[in-house]
């Protein structure tokens, strides 16, 4: 047989490879029959094949609630909001440190500016309980101290896209920053040479140079993250937000839902329909988004 | 990047004549504008500081200060008290060393790992090597889900309350395995038909000529890895129900929600009359938990930026 040829023509390498392809075959593609709960009735005693087909009731089960409307639109509108602002952001930090020429301020800047992206979501939380804790944060003290009165803000599910926006873009802009930058240092010192002579104001140059040529960067990085809109960052949302319900109408995403349904109600089919639900969707929209990126943009690697 | 500005004027009053040189070129518009960027991201970059700074300060804050005036931009009251309270106890010796374990542990394994499988992705003699690579990439599009993933790591492999619960869900992120195949496409085929040529067989000559010269691609990935492991609380959370198998970041959430702080962090009450240490307790936690990524952070910066660059542009 020509595949029983190959590999032993090139034993060692697929010998290198053992390990790699083991770990596919039982972390990634072996669980995927966890997939199959969505359509049983799971009981821990009769395992995943001995539970019972029920066919679509869990999917019914989920639909028929209010709780799929609002849990998708929490995800999907939370992530349109940080792809939004933190590409955003981000391009203007890079375009903007471009023109710093203090190299000591750029570096210094720049460090502080990516040093966020490596702090576990975790210390984010404390962080973010240290401005916003209803006694002691730093946001209610200084309120107190101007004479107006402290809030609540963990019980005001309106603010926290806001305050969700926010930290995102704490954290990832800097990451982000980092490839516009590298896209804007690509471009050739000849058109600003041009342009200067032509009597451009470095504004202008911003305008008409800059940002025309790293369009594709920045689309291609937001097509991305849209096609990963139905996937809810679990690490973010549950690490700072965790089980305070108040604010679930507005922060509870796919991911923290399905988790809470798993571990907390111990529901595995609920939980298994849910996510059934968001891998189908997931894997469309990042199919045809992806698809798009590349038509825009085929050297990029993130392919 | 800059145009003809960069071309210093090699003479005597070389860089300050630039800055003078650029200044003079200067209308009041664009001195406005360019006042107005250094403010934005000299903003930007205070508030990014900001929150590291009330962390750490108010780590060193006396508790009864925190409770009267909450967190604050300089405490009025100092004291290592928090600090004292932490290390007196086993918790955070346990959690550190969990920690420790899994982020070098886990990131030893999954560099050799990903190292070895990117190196026959991008091989030009496997056959199947673009099988292989579809098989990776789907995974990256659809995933197994989080129900899948828990009964085969609980309950089919009976790994609940087990170091590797923590270690090898993580061994091969296919991200950072293309960005290794990317590395490796550079390399050239010369090197291997020279090394087959002298008698090596493809085993030793990954080994011995393929990784030494990977070492910076192999830095990069490594130091992914080991930020993945070191900030990771997933695994934790879904597997871990024994505390002396809590890494930091769980212990961290553990302060957070646990009212039962003196028992937790294992520290003997030796003054009765104080009060349990909660915020600052909980704040030095994350000092201690950051810590080594502060220290690390200025030689390890370059790195990060280096991947991100070729992983986002393969340039």
């Amino acid at each position: 047989m020509p595949i029983v040829r190959e590999i032993v023509r090139n034993k060692y390498l697929y010998v290198l490879a053992l390990p790699g392809l083991l770990f596919l075959i039982v972390f990634a593609y072996v669980p995927m029959a966890g997939h199959l709960i969505a359509f049983k009735k799971y009981r821990l005693a009769d395992g995943l094949w001995g539970s019972k087909w029920v066919g679509f009731d869990n999917f019914k089960f989920f639909f028929l609630s209010d709780d799929w409307y609002k849990v998708t639109f929490n995800t999907v509108f939370l992530n349109g909001l940080f792809i939004v602002c933190g590409l955003g952001i981000a391009l203007l930090l890079a375009i903007f440190l471009n023109e710093i020429h203090s190299r000591l301020y750029k570096k210094i800047a720049q460090s502080l500016i990516f040093l966020p992206y490596f702090i576990s979501w975790l210390v984010v939380s404390m962080m973010t309980f240290a401005f916003l804790n209803t006694t002691d944060g730093v946001l209610n003290r200084v309120l107190i101290d101007n004479g107006m009165d402290p809030q609540n803000w963990y019980l005001k599910p309106g603010i926290w896209p806001g305050v969700l926006t926010f930290i995102y873009v704490w954290k990832f802009a800097g990451y982000y920053s980092i490839i516009f930058l590298a896209a804007i240092t690509g471009i050739s010192g000849e058109y600003y040479e041009s342009a200067k002579i032509d009597g451009a104001t470095r504004f202008q140059q911003i305008i008409h140079i800059t940002i025309p040529l790293i369009r594709n960067v920045l689309i291609v990085l937001a097509l991305l993250g849209v096609g990963r809109i139905f996937y809810g960052d679990f690490g973010m949302i549950y690490g700072i937000v965790g089980d305070t319900a108040p604010l679930y109408p507005t922060t509870d995403v796919i991911d923290t839902y399905s988790y809470r349904a798993l571990r907390q109600l111990g529901d595995f089919s609920k939980s298994s329909a849910i996510i059934m639900y968001q891998s189908v969707m997931g894997l469309v929209t990042i199919v045809i988004f992806n698809a798009i990126a590349r038509r825009i943009d085929k050297d990029s690697s993130l392919f | 990047m800059e145009s003809s500005i960069t071309q210093a004027p090699s003479g005597k009053l070389g860089r300050a004549g630039k800055a003078m040189k650029i200044k003079a070129d200067r209308s009041p518009s664009e001195r406005a504008f360019v006042g107005f960027i250094y403010a934005f991201t000299g903003l930007f970059a205070l508030v990014c500081l900001l929150p590291f700074w009330i962390v750490a300060i108010n780590s060193f804050a006396d508790e009864s200060a925190i409770k009267r005036y909450g967190y604050q931009l300089i405490p009025r009251i100092f004291s290592t008290g928090a600090y004292e309270f932490l290390f007196r106890g086993k918790q955070v010796a346990s959690s550190y060393m969990v920690s420790t374990t899994v982020t070098v542990a886990g990131t030893v394994l999954a560099v050799l790992i990903t190292a070895m499988y990117a190196y026959v992705l991008a091989h030009p003699k496997v056959k199947y090597r673009n099988v292989l690579s579809f098989l990776t990439y789907f995974t990256m599009i659809f995933g197994a889900g989080l129900v899948g993933f828990y009964i085969l790591i609980a309950n089919w492999l009976h790994l609940k309350d087990t170091l590797w619960a923590l270690i090898l869900p993580y061994l091969l992120n296919p991200f950072f395995a293309f960005i290794m195949v990317s590395f490796f496409r550079t390399l050239p085929y010369e090197i291997n038909e020279a090394a087959t040529v002298d008698g090596a067989n493809d085993l030793r000559i990954f080994f011995g000529i393929i990784l030494p010269i990977s070492k910076p691609v192999i830095a990069t990935v490594g130091l992914f890895y080991a930020l993945q492991y070191w900030n990771d609380f997933f695994l934790a959370l879904l597997f871990i129900d024994d505390y002396k198998l809590h890494p930091l970041q769980i212990m961290i959430r553990q302060l957070i929600s646990n009212i039962n702080i003196g028992a937790y962090v294992g520290g003997s009450q030796t003054n009765y009359g104080q009060p349990l240490p909660t915020y600052s307790v909980q704040l030095a936690t994350v000092c201690v938990t950051i810590g080594p990524i502060f220290l690390l952070y200025p030689f390890i910066q370059r790195y990060f930026v280096k991947g991100i660059t070729i992983g986002a542009l393969k340039g």
